[in-house]
């Protein structure tokens, strides 16, 4: 007997996940990525990434397929963080981000080093440990842009915030992590002047 | 456009956040103004540095395996 077609509206379970490895998996490095610096440690970050995944799949139907999969799992990502794991693995955030006045390190170094060579001597895993210590909302403004070259809009959308909101995140997280490694380079002697 | 003009925009100049008019207007600022286009370089260069420094990682190969396993039974 011929096999009746099934009422069912949702797309066969091969054709989920076809369009699911093309659309979603393709950004697990992504994902990875940002949840790493969202919890700052690699077995929370795992865990994050593998349930945003999960309710992903589960939700991929509500996916309009072919438009920004990149920001509606970083959307599921940092929701998945908030909830379950921000109280879990930092201190709720006290900072003032107003109060924050970075420090340009630009006039500090236009006479000696322009091209700020000595971000160069900067070996990866000291950057990272930089941008670690930024407040939560600079710092995951700062890797959505720098690290993951996400548009203002995309961000805004990602953060639930105004697009000027993003800019003066970003402008001030920039300038605090220059700061930061600016301290650190003074410190190293990569660069003569003193700490901010 | 002046130089403190030329200087709020930087960041968005960068992005390439901004209207092909005004990137206009700041590209032929900077033709004229040493000290500006010096400080849009020096930026330039420090979001590159960033970029590099923070893109080689990325997900363990066992994490792959088990959002494949947790998925699909794999």
């Amino acid at each position: 007997m011929a096999k009746t077609p099934s009422p069912d509206v949702s797309p066969p379970v091969d054709e989920k996940r076809a369009s699911f490895e093309r659309e979603a998996l393709v950004h697990l490095d992504v994902l990875y990525r940002v949840g790493l610096r969202l919890t700052g440690n690699p077995s929370d970050a795992d865990d994050l990434v593998q349930e945003t995944m999960l309710k992903a799949y589960r939700a991929w139907d509500q996916y309009e397929k072919g438009t920004n999969a990149k920001a509606w799992l970083l959307t599921i990502l940092r929701h998945a963080f908030i909830n379950e794991y921000r109280r879990k693995v930092r201190h709720p955030e006290t900072v003032d981000l107003d109060a924050i006045e970075p420090f340009a390190v630009f006039p500090e170094v236009q006479d000696d080093d322009p091209q700020g060579a000595f971000f160069d001597r900067i070996v990866d895993d000291e950057v990272l440990r930089a941008i670690d210590k930024l407040p939560d909302a600079f710092r995951e403004t700062l890797v959505l842009s720098d690290v993951e070259g996400m548009s203002y809009q995309e961000i805004a959308q990602i953060l639930g915030v105004p697009v000027g909101t993003v800019k003066s995140r970003l402008f001030r997280a920039r300038h605090l992590l220059q700061t930061k490694l600016y301290d650190y380079a003074v410190e190293m002697g990569y660069i003569k002047g003193s700490p901010a | 456009m002046n130089c403190r003009e030329c200087v709020e925009h930087l960041y968005e100049f960068l992005d390439r956040e901004l209207t092909p008019e005004v990137e206009r207007q700041i590209r032929d600022h900077l033709e004229d103004c040493p000290p500006c286009d010096e400080q849009f370089d020096f930026e330039e260069l420090f979001l590159k540095f960033l970029r590099a420094r923070c893109r080689t990682q990325g997900a363990p190969a066992e994490l792959k395996r088990r959002v494949l396993r947790e998925l699909f039974g794999e």
